[in-house]
């Protein structure tokens, strides 16, 4: 079914080249891919939603989906740039692994329980042995110009032993009260009250950016593109916002019946996503990531500090893992030494899921984000019906080529 | 010499593990002066400009800007003096759209350093305007450009920052007719402008029309540089090929 | 230059390991030997349990030696590791096989000399060795009793191990075996049944809550495979407010798993004590070596393998750990009172049976 839409989809877009639409779409400034993949979203959404009588599109269970994508969507946002810059991130998962072992270690065996900083304690550990780690990697990429894969294969063994080593094989639980909030459990959510507040950030925030671009483009006399097409976008963005928000106030606690709101790591995932596109944007180390993974030997002679950018990459990588990690374990009330074992898949399938593609130069954050919701998608809606983990395993895997084969046809078509 | 070269190399030795690419060159360029530079595929040309281009770094000799010695151990030092440089390959991020390419390494900012995308489109299109190409739009990556739009990019990145000093490497080899005689207006210009060119080619008829000298290399040394209104196209392709003015022997051969 | 001097130090210093290693064995070449080729030495459990009780164990036949390998999760290794271990002689092997198929050369190799071998904690499936484990179906059986104990009927949910290894579907058979009956008679019903890909928490939390959400959260009780998944299903049920209301089993008596035994989090752990497991395959390993009959050794017989190679077995009973007998792992020493109790006091009163304990008092 999604093969069909996705090859309507790429016939429409060859069509569109030629003619007007294409023109109006060039115009309009909309990425077709993004819309191409939330369309199969929406697709996924509602064939689980027929199949499970009403369940997969409930409140409980998109609060339920946010929360299980926010552990992959967080990594697969570092692993977008890694991949853009033509490099490749393998350890991960076992990265991950590791940093969530040491900040569970912090703070169940080096702190003193239930003291206040616990929680902002082992974060920031976690956080900066993550930056650490991942400017030790960049640095044997960068400027040792040994091939990331290589040096992540290494990490992959290399970290799995360290978690091994920190937690002595054990699984180690339960993570300080405060520290589970940042999972998203029973009290982790912020209330209905904060996510009417986040969400009306949210719209103001895009609202004020699109004016500022209105104002600054009359100034150097540019024409703007045409206001009905930017109020659309806002209306279209805050739609979907008040949407969100109003699906998580009507998911209630289970026990006080009251709405739980937008859960803590959604909150988290938001700003990572937004960091991450303003810094791949806006700023010039977004734009010599971008460059570095068009035309490596072009950033060299135009001056810029590759080997600098390259290490960088692999330390906003390193900072993700731990973010995740802390995420994790927190969700899990526990950490156990196999946290993480084989996510660098799940990870890097989100990103080229969501359109990142391995020869570099090509990939965002918003698309890795829909790439991970993609796959869980399918995961929860394929539990709900109650298929076996082998057969989730041969229709991701089904999923996973058939966007890489979209992606390439729809590169071709756009070139003839 | 009444005037000071704007920029001179003196002595530049280059070797790669063993083999000299370029041994003890020594060239100049004055204000407003084109300087060819012609030699057969592995003559040294291509290893001379990125040194002084700061791609490479020369094992031995002296680099002077405007007289001044200077030292240059990358593109960005070498920028900082003021030479630009085109490359043969032309050295595009593909998947980047114009502005983003002519101002690569070198974006403009705005508030909290955030990338002025529009003033930037603004610049590329009067650079690209001043080269009279038409670039339908600024947002579509080089990769779906043609050649003589890519060159133009390329162009505009060297020229838009004011360069004392420009190395053309090939600029012409990929273009057609007209598309070239645009890039030779346009070297006239600089010329005119006090931009002092090394203007690299395999086209003798291109460097006999555009430089005021020329210098002929072989097997990574000077054989001879000579003014091109003394010389003939014979003369100089018997420079490339023999190292010497004519088959008979009467040149001057290399010091 | 640099490099080469380098990987001369690397080779100096593998040689001079090497060595002292020999020296070690030369030593004690005038005693027999009960060698181990253990798959991958990185559990606490190895160290601290099944080595160290080997060890105990060994002191009271004076004129035996202890000599072990180490795969480092390698079957390549493990290989030239029995190799070298049948060329010193030994007079016992156990082998922790990591791959249960690329070991079958080798070990018939030791079989093939005379050599006394065990495959110990799993199966390895060659004709004359011995088998000692635990009874892994017992442990099915025990996981599906303690919740049974609780809930006798209603919306039952089996999250089971990974689906690539035999130890899943044996667990998971014992569980069957005791259910089955009441499923038939309609006291049971599952309602959610799972595989957890690599035994993974976070996969088995995930299962969980959509199989909550797919049944409206109308579970009665969870039978989880062990003590890691039974983690993840816990915290799916604390995300619901049903934690303490549903019977959880697991088995392998992790700390982690134990402290929610004590919280009321959890119901049962079927405990495996491998000290008891090392002791054994020392006794074994010396009486099969002074020439007793295999089939006197072994007290069953196993032929529950995938090539159903019948085998002189001992497979020791796991134990039911509950909130009653919580002292018996105090009593081993395989925890402290403070790792148990953690947190038992400040248990929600939603939870059932609030009171601390036996152990905890």
């Amino acid at each position: 079914m999604t093969e069909s839409s996705q090859r309507v989809r790429a016939r429409g877009a060859s069509l569109m080249s030629s003619g007007e639409a294409r023109r109006w779409i060039d115009a309009l400034e909309i990425d077709t891919r993004l819309l191409a993949m939330i369309g199969t979203l929406v697709v996924i959404g509602l064939f689980f939603n027929v199949a499970t009588g009403g369940l997969f599109l409930s409140p409980r269970n998109l609060y339920n989906l946010t929360l299980q994508t926010s552990v992959v969507a967080i990594m697969a946002c570092g692993m977008v740039i890694v991949i853009v810059s033509r490099h490749i991130d393998l350890s991960v998962g076992s990265l991950m692994g590791m940093l969530g072992v040491l900040a569970a270690v912090v703070q169940v065996h080096l702190l003193p329980t239930g003291a206040w900083f616990n929680w902002i304690v082992s974060l920031v550990v976690a956080l900066s042995a993550g930056a650490l780690i991942g400017a030790f990697q960049g640095y044997w990429v960068a400027y040792r110009r040994l091939p990331s894969f290589i040096v992540t294969l290494a990490g992959l063994l290399a970290w799995r032993g360290g978690a091994w080593l920190l937690a002595k094989g054990t699984n180690i639980s339960p993570m300080d009260e405060r520290f589970q909030m940042l999972g998203g459990g029973l009290e982790g959510a912020i209330g209905p009250t904060w996510s009417w507040v986040f969400g009306i950030v949210a719209i103001v925030g895009w609202t004020a950016i699109i004016i500022d671009g209105r104002a600054r483009r009359s100034r150097l006399g540019l024409a703007a593109r045409p206001f009905a097409v930017d109020a659309g976008i806002v209306i279209v963005f805050a739609a979907a916002v008040i949407a969100f928000v109003m699906t998580m106030n009507s998911h209630l606690h289970p026990i006080r019946k009251t709405p739980m709101g937008i859960p803590i790591p959604v909150l988290i995932l938001s700003v990572v996503v937004v960091i991450i596109s303003v810094m791949a944007t806006m700023t010039k180390f977004g734009r010599y990531i971008y460059g570095i993974g068009g035309n490596p030997e072009a950033a060299e002679l135009a001056g810029v500090n590759v080997k600098l950018v390259t290490m960088l990459i692999f330390v906003v990588m390193g900072v993700l893992c731990g973010l995740s990690a802390c995420v994790s374990i927190a969700r899990l009330n526990a950490a156990p030494t196999s946290l993480g074992e084989m996510e660098e898949l799940s990870v890097i399938a989100a990103a080229v899921i969501g359109g990142a593609s391995l020869a570099g130069g090509v990939g965002t954050a918003a698309g890795a984000i829909i790439g991970a919701l993609i796959m869980q998608s399918l995961r929860n809606g394929m539990v709900l019906i109650g298929i076996q983990s082998s057969v989730q395993q041969l229709i991701l895997a089904l999923v996973l080529i058939l966007a890489v084969w979209f992606d390439v046809s729809y590169q071709q078509m756009r070139k003839r | 010499m009444e005037r000071t070269p704007i920029a001179s190399m003196h002595n530049v030795y280059k070797a790669f593990g063993g083999v000299h690419a370029v041994e003890d060159v020594s060239i100049d360029v004055m204000p407003g002066e084109v300087v060819g530079i012609v030699g057969h595929n592995g003559a040294g040309k291509s290893t001379l400009i990125k040194i002084l281009s700061g791609a490479y770094s020369a094992d031995s000799g002296r680099i002077l800007i405007g007289g001044e010695p200077v030292n240059l151990r990358s593109p960005r030092d070498a920028r900082r003096y003021g030479i630009e440089t085109i490359y043969q390959s032309l050295a595009l991020a593909d998947n980047l759209d114009a502005s983003a390419n002519v101002f690569f390494g070198r974006e403009l900012t705005r508030r909290f350093g955030f990338l002025d995308h529009d003033n930037m489109r603004v610049e590329t299109r009067k650079v690209l305007d001043r080269l009279k190409v038409r670039i339908k739009s600024l947002r579509s990556q080089v990769a779906d450009l043609s050649g003589g739009q890519r060159q133009a990019v390329a162009i505009g990145r060297a020229i838009y920052f004011n360069a004392k000093v420009l190395i053309m490497d090939e600029p012409t080899a990929a273009l057609g007719p007209e598309e070239t005689r645009k890039v030779g207006d346009l070297i006239r210009n600089l010329k005119s402008e006090g931009v002092g060119i090394f203007l690299v080619s395999h086209d003798l008829h291109d460097v006999f029309d555009l430089s005021d000298r020329i210098t002929v290399l072989k097997t990574g040394k000077v054989v001879e540089t000579v003014h091109t209104k003394d010389v003939t196209k014979d003369e100089v392709l018997s420079l490339i090929i023999l190292g010497q003015r004519t088959a008979s022997g009467k040149g001057v051969m290399a010091q | 230059m640099m490099k080469s001097s380098g990987l001369l130090g690397v080779c100096g210093g593998a040689l001079v390991v090497l060595a002292a290693a020999a020296c070690v064995s030369a030593n004690a070449a005038d005693k027999k030997l009960f060698g181990v080729s253990w798959q991958h030495f990185n559990e606490e459990r190895w160290a601290k349990y099944d080595k160290a009780c080997m060890l105990d164990e060994l002191k009271k036949f004076p004129d035996w030696d202890y000599i072990e390998t180490d795969a480092q999760a390698s079957a390549e290794k493990q290989t030239s590791d029995v190799e070298t271990l049948i060329t010193k002689g030994v007079s016992a092997l156990a082998i922790i096989p990591y791959s249960t198929d690329s070991i079958k050369p080798a070990a018939a190799a030791a079989v093939a000399n005379g050599i006394p071998t065990i495959g110990y904690d799993i199966q390895v499936e060659v004709p004359g060795v011995f088998y000692l484990s635990f009874d892994n179906a017992e442990v099915g059986r025990i996981e599906a009793r303690g919740v049974l104990a609780v809930k006798p009927t209603g919306n039952y949910v089996y999250i089971k191990g990974s689906q690539t290894m035999d130890i899943s579907n044996l667990v998971h058979g014992g569980q069957v075996e005791v259910l089955q009956p009441l499923i038939d008679s309609g006291k049971i019903k599952i309602v959610g049944d799972q595989y957890t890909d690599g035994w993974k928490p976070e996969v088995a939390q995930t299962n969980m809550e959509q199989i909550l959400t797919a049944n409206n959260d109308a579970v009665d009780a969870v039978v989880a495979s062990n003590d890691g998944t039974a983690g993840g299903v816990v915290a799916a049920l604390t995300s619901q407010g049903l934690v303490g209301k549903i019977p959880v089993s697991g088995q392998d008596g992790d700390i982690a798993a134990l402290n929610r035994i004590a919280k009321g989090f959890q119901t049962v752990s079927a405990w495996k004590n491998s000290c008891d497991l090392g002791r054994q395959a020392v006794q074994v390993g010396v009486a099969l070596a002074s020439g007793t009959p295999a089939d006197k050794v072994g007290k069953s017989k196993f032929c529950g393998g995938p090539a159903k190679v019948c085998q002189d077995a001992i497979e020791l009973k796991p134990v039911a750990i509950t909130r009653d007998n919580l002292n018996i792992m105090l009593d081993a020493g395989w925890l402290t009172k403070e790792q148990l109790c953690a947190g038992v006091d400040q248990v929600p009163e939603t939870v059932h049976g609030v009171n601390p304990p036996p152990a905890c008092k």
